[in-house]
């Protein structure tokens, strides 16, 4: 490949995910690679959440920032929310991907927010006028 | 018709940059103490947010990315942590005031005491955030803070000798009962008041919510170059009345009735009224600007849904930090704490966030990748270092000020 290589840190790192409507998910917390059969590394998936920020916060901070996560996370496990790499159709000043927010697990505490904080508020549903 | 009404964006974070509660009383102060020997102050600070503003509005017109994407993207999840918290300190001490100073001019109108009007305040805030469009909300207080015209209108009947006037500005000299520190720490309030980085949070994510796109580039320009200067005159006029009325008198301004006393010298009683509609707009709009900017800002950095434009359902954390910012503010205010005084320790908290927010904005702004052919010229590149090598003096010597001279005392 004669390309310019590509700067993870730069260009991926610390993006903002949006869906195909433009609709905003999360952030690029961090990414997870695998190993091919080649011994070539690939980035497999992009990981957001408390999770994935919390070990890229400095010490004390971090752990705080994970305890929170997991304090606040419905589902007992506590890895870091994952977006299979093949969802991702582009890579701007956002990255796209192929499905609508609501078929990606991404946001618990939207979730639960929405649900108990949110929608019992007279209006919630409504356009603004 | 359409083209007048698209500037108000612009109009109305210059309000709420530059006379919001802490301003309106500062310029006022300023003008009652120097005359108009820091106008330089005001006008180098609003030339700043101009250039960066107008960096902040390409970008999100080009890319649809809010100033606090771009920190997060180049400052790391470190530092733009840090800049997260200065910031949301800044914006809730400011939004805290803002609360408070509508009450005060509530109070001015009826001389029933602010506090009563507090939780009021905060629940109207809190509504407009929920239920009215954006594009609404920044033509009704973007115009009705225009009242404050009315300064302009005094300080013009009052018949000043302009050249001297002129002269002042042009010509600074300190006046000789006030030390050389006091004299530099007013420069910097002012100029930090005119760069506060909830103008740029809330002027780009304005522009997202306003859904600019390439082709809008026009129209962000115009509100950069049109709002702001409006709001940099406005801050003059304040300062330039109190200069020509209560200097003379030997009036120190620490209330918000004081800096309206010029306009009911100069105009009478109805101009005084029109002021008072001024102030509340020009305080209601800058609560509007600092509690949807604790929002952006927040839901920038974290990656989750944010605006006005989805229904309030469809961004429920954002929504909900709101309304927490919403209930913080208005339990400050009830603290009885001098919503004026409020703002002026804020300035420590600019003083961090200040180049954390601009040095990610010139960065972007020169990104080929990002911006395409919408990337800085030479001329917005130039002004861009310049500014921030102010910013960070300005950063850097605040806080010493602040501490030698005791706040301005």
């Amino acid at each position: 490949m004669t390309e310019e290589p590509f700067d993870l840190r730069l260009r991926l790192l610390d993006r903002q995910v949006v869906d195909r409507d433009g609709g905003l998910i999360c952030k690029v917390d961090d990414v997870e690679f695998d190993r091919g059969p080649d011994g070539s590394w690939h980035v497999v998936a992009l990981l957001s959440g408390p999770q994935a920020l919390g070990p890229r916060l400095p010490g004390r901070l971090g752990r705080w920032v994970m305890a929170v996560g997991r304090r606040l996370s419905l589902h007992p496990d506590v890895a870091p929310r994952r977006i299979p790499f093949e969802r991702v159709t582009e890579i701007g000043s956002a990255v796209t991907v192929d499905r609508a927010r609501d078929r990606l697990d991404v946001a618990v505490l939207e979730d639960w927010v929405r649900e108990h904080v949110i929608d019992p508020i007279p209006g919630s549903r409504h356009e603004s006028e | 018709m359409k083209r007048v009404l698209s500037v108000f964006l612009g109009i109305l974070t210059a309000i709420g940059g530059f006379v919001d509660i802490g301003d309106l009383v500062a310029n006022a102060l300023v003008g009652s103490r120097f005359g108009l020997s820091l106008a330089w102050a005001t006008i180098i600070g609003v030339a700043g947010i101009c250039v960066f503003a107008e960096m902040s509005g390409r970008v999100a017109a080009v890319t649809s990315r809010g100033t606090f994407d771009l920190i997060r993207e180049r400052l790391g999840p470190r530092v733009g942590l840090l800049n997260l918290a200065a910031s949301l300190l800044v914006t809730l001490l400011t939004f805290t005031a803002e609360v408070g100073g509508v009450a005060l001019a509530l109070e001015l109108a009826t001389s029933v005491n602010y506090l009563l009007f507090v939780p009021v305040v905060g629940l109207a805030v809190w509504l407009v955030i929920w239920r009215v469009r954006f594009s609404t909300l920044e033509n009704v207080f973007g115009l009705l803070g225009l009242a404050l015209i009315v300064f302009g209108v005094a300080l013009w009947q009052l018949n000043p000798s302009w050249g001297d006037l002129l002269h002042q500005i042009a010509v600074p000299r300190k006046p000789a009962d006030e030390s050389l520190t006091t004299y530099f720490y007013y420069a910097i309030a002012l100029f930090g008041a005119a760069m506060t980085p909830y103008e740029v949070f809330f002027f780009s994510s304005g522009g997202v919510e306003e859904h600019w796109k390439p082709k809008d580039i026009g129209t962000a320009r115009a509100n950069v170059f049109i709002g702001f200067p409006m709001g940099g005159l406005l801050s003059l006029a304040i300062a330039g009345c109190a200069a020509l009325v209560l200097l003379p008198a030997g009036i120190q301004v620490d209330t918000l009735g004081q800096v309206g006393l010029p306009v009911a010298v100069a105009l009478g009683k109805l101009a005084l009224a029109f002021a008072i509609l001024g102030f509340v707009a020009a305080t209601f709009g800058a609560a509007l600007e600092t509690g949807l900017s604790t929002g952006y800002a927040t839901a920038q950095y974290f990656g989750w849904q944010w605006g006005k434009y989805v229904r309030p359902r469809q961004a429920a954390r954002f929504h909900a930090l709101v309304l927490l910012a919403v209930i913080a503010a208005v339990a400050g205010v009830l603290t009885t704490a001098d919503p004026i005084k409020v703002t002026e320790y804020s300035i420590v908290f600019s003083a961090v966030a200040l180049p954390l927010t601009y040095f990610p904005i010139l960065v972007v702004a020169n990104d080929p990748v990002y911006m395409g052919r919408h990337v800085n010229g030479r001329l917005a590149n130039g002004l861009g270092t310049v500014f921030l090598v102010v910013i960070v003096i300005a950063a850097v010597t605040a806080i010493p000020l602040m501490l030698i001279t005791a706040a301005g005392q």
